[in-house]
């Protein structure tokens, strides 16, 4: 997949950039408005992120120009503004989504996924994970036939570790993704630790989880490989 | 300390006190003497028209066989008297004697008039009975005392009621000056009134009001404009950390310190966020519309919460009296108040502990207490307790401490009073007064 990132702040690009390369996206980087709508008017991108704070280009301009230019590409907007109202006008504005700097790029991630999945209405296949099944379509974890009970909460962490497999997640990420980034007081809370351990103890009453590590002094990692080993 | 309006109706009195009683000690004084010089006009006026009664029918009609002429009427409140006398000098004055008529001795203030007929020499005597005079002043005094008093309680009543119409907009300038916890809620309209020193007053007010928002408005844009610099390279950092920490071949010594790294940037993440929630909060950035029940939020963060109580074997639980829908509000940030509030008193409580919610309604206004049987607060830090960067506590636990200043931003911007009550060993309950229409 294609995508456009417009960001002036150069590092910030390079970083994003070469994340999503690694995730075998192809990259475009932008760092101010004319370059973006140029680059617009030429290629045909599949997302563009669009930070709204450029310094030559109003952000929601160009995001209406965009709009007109590549209207099959999803945008997806960076601010650091993060004020309500510059969120609903670029949802109006038919804006796929609305990210806050600073971000995880994990979380970017998942949220390109997410519109992708929306917009080309790609059914999610049910993941094997050890004895249990997530069926993400559902939203349920089963687990020889009977559907393992989980709160809200712990259900969005587990699949949300899945979606990620093979990456260590750490709290703060597995956090914001959560509960949002409004209650910031906690950056050393064991808030997740507890979830994690409820979730195993939930889990393990039906079947053993050695898919579902702890990454000592970083975070969590669900490892589907490890089964085929 | 008095109110002004106290003290003018107090001054007010007093002084017609003092008056009445001055008057009334000088008022017998001032009653004589009116009332001699009446007499005294009265006597020369009986004289003229005696002395023109005889220039008319002559003196010998008066003068009998003893050589004297007297008249009394009846009651002995007045006479006349006319006798032929030889002395020399002439009289012409009002003096004060006592006569013995009929063997009873009555005062009399007389006046004595020499004059010449014939070259005999008669002196004439006109009396009144200053019986007579005190008995006027008696009636005088009868009437004018209540009259008197009732003059006092009626200017007193119109005079009170008049200063406090004069004194109504200083009244109106005390209530704009009530429970502004931001100068940006300063009502400025002007108060209406006629008196230039409360015109003055106001406008003083008002000019003073305007300066402090305006520089509250300028500290509040330099935090979000800093705040929102800051995010930049915090952006900036936490993407790069998090590329090295995806590295496969990152070693996990090296992963454990990349991760501490981030674990510092967020911390710094938090308390900008923070930082620029507050001062979005403070200049009116988010919008109060939302209705919702309290009872709903506090059992979400309830059960947000309590994994975390469980724990920490601490035992969280809600109690229920009354609900309350609370409009005009903006959900999130009770949300966020709420829950720094319960998540503080959890973090201070140790294992074994409670922290409850109770939602009641227990006169107009509705009441959410959370408390906890933590560690109590000593009296210091209870006065630090909501300041923004308080000199933190080693003992104060984790967190930015941030949270708590957060929640009290709210509560000021949602118009709800917060009281604290703790004692030490004992415990700590967190109260939030609604204020009475919500």
């Amino acid at each position: 997949m294609n995508v456009l990132i417009v960001e002036d702040e150069k590092s910030l690009a390079r970083e994003i950039a070469e994340f999503l390369k690694s995730e075998k996206f192809l990259c475009d980087i932008a760092n101010t408005g004319t370059e973006a709508s140029e680059k617009i008017a030429i290629n045909l991108y599949d997302f563009v992120l669009l930070d709204l704070g450029l310094p030559d280009y109003n952000g929601l301009d160009l995001l209406k120009e965009a709009k007109e230019l590549n209207s099959e590409a999803s945008f997806i907007i960076l601010t650091a503004r993060g004020a309500v109202e510059d969120k609903v006008r670029g949802l109006d504005l038919g804006a796929d989504d609305y990210l806050a700097k600073p971000f995880a790029l994990i979380e970017l991630l998942s949220r390109i996924n997410a519109v992708a999945r929306r917009k080309f209405n790609i059914t999610s296949p049910d993941i094997v994970l050890g004895d249990f099944t997530m069926q993400v379509q559902a939203r349920r974890l089963m687990c020889m036939g009977k559907e393992v009970e989980l709160t809200r909460k712990e259900y969005d962490l587990l699949s949300y570790l899945v979606l990620n497999s093979g990456k260590v997640l750490n709290r703060q990420q597995l956090y914001e993704h959560i509960w949002g980034n409004i209650l910031d007081d906690q950056y050393d809370s064991n808030f997740i630790d507890v979830h994690i351990k409820n979730l195993r103890k939930k889990l393990n009453l039906h079947a053993p989880t050695p898919w579902l590590e702890t990454v000592r002094g970083v975070g969590y990692r669900v490892n589907t490989m490890q089964e085929e080993d | 300390m008095l109110r002004l309006q106290t003290k003018l109706s107090l001054f007010n009195l007093i002084s017609k006190l003092i008056f009445t009683a001055l008057f009334l000690v000088f008022m017998p004084y001032i009653m004589e003497r009116i009332n001699l010089r009446q007499v005294d006009e009265d006597l020369i006026q009986k004289r003229e028209q005696f002395i023109s009664l005889i220039s008319d029918i002559g003196i010998e009609p008066f003068i009998t066989s003893d050589s004297s002429f007297g008249s009394f009427n009846i009651i002995k409140e007045e006479f006349i008297s006319l006798e032929m006398t030889s002395v020399d000098e002439d009289f012409n004055f009002i003096e004060e004697t006592v006569r013995d008529i009929d063997n009873e001795e009555i005062e009399y203030r007389v006046l004595n008039y020499t004059f010449e007929i014939d070259g005999q020499k008669y002196l004439l005597e006109v009396g009144r009975s200053l019986a007579s005079i005190d008995r006027t002043e008696r009636n005088i005094i009868r009437v004018i005392i209540p009259f008197l008093f009732l003059i006092i309680i009626i200017t007193f009543l119109t005079d009170t009621q008049y200063t406090r119409y004069i004194l109504l907009p200083l009244e109106k300038i005390k209530k704009k000056l009530k429970r502004i916890p931001d100068p940006s809620l300063f009502d400025r309209r002007p108060v209406i009134t006629s008196t230039s020193d409360f015109r003055r007053l106001d406008d003083a007010l008002c000019e003073v009001m305007e300066n402090l928002n305006n520089m509250f408005q300028k500290e509040k844009d330099i935090t979000v404009n800093i705040s929102h610099e800051l995010m930049t390279p915090i952006s900036v950092l936490r993407s790069k950390l998090e590329n090295l920490m995806m590295k496969d071949e990152t070693d996990p010594e090296v992963s454990s310190k990349i991760e501490d790294s981030l674990r510092t940037l967020h911390r710094l993440q938090s308390l900008v966020n923070s930082l620029l929630l507050i001062a979005r909060i403070e200049s009116n950035q988010y919008l109060k519309e939302e209705s919702f029940k309290i009872r709903e939020i506090i059992d979400e963060i309830i059960s947000e919460l309590s994994p975390v109580a469980e724990d920490a074997s601490i035992d969280l639980s809600g109690n229920y009296e009354s609900d309350c829908i609370f409009s005009k509000a903006n959900r999130s940030l009770i949300f966020s108040m709420f829950y720094n509030v319960v998540n503080n008193a959890i973090k201070n409580t140790p294992a074994g502990g409670k922290v409850t919610v109770s939602c009641s309604h227990p006169n107009d206004r509705f009441i959410v207490t959370i408390s906890d049987t933590g560690k109590g607060l000593t009296s210091e830090q209870k006065q630090n307790l909501f300041s923004r960067f308080r000199a933190r506590d080693k003992n104060s636990g984790e967190g930015t401490g941030i949270g708590l200043a957060i929640a009290k931003t709210i509560a000021d911007f949602h118009n709800i009073e917060i009281k604290v009550e703790s004692e030490i060993e004992k415990g700590t309950t967190f109260s939030f007064i609604f204020s009475e229409n919500s």
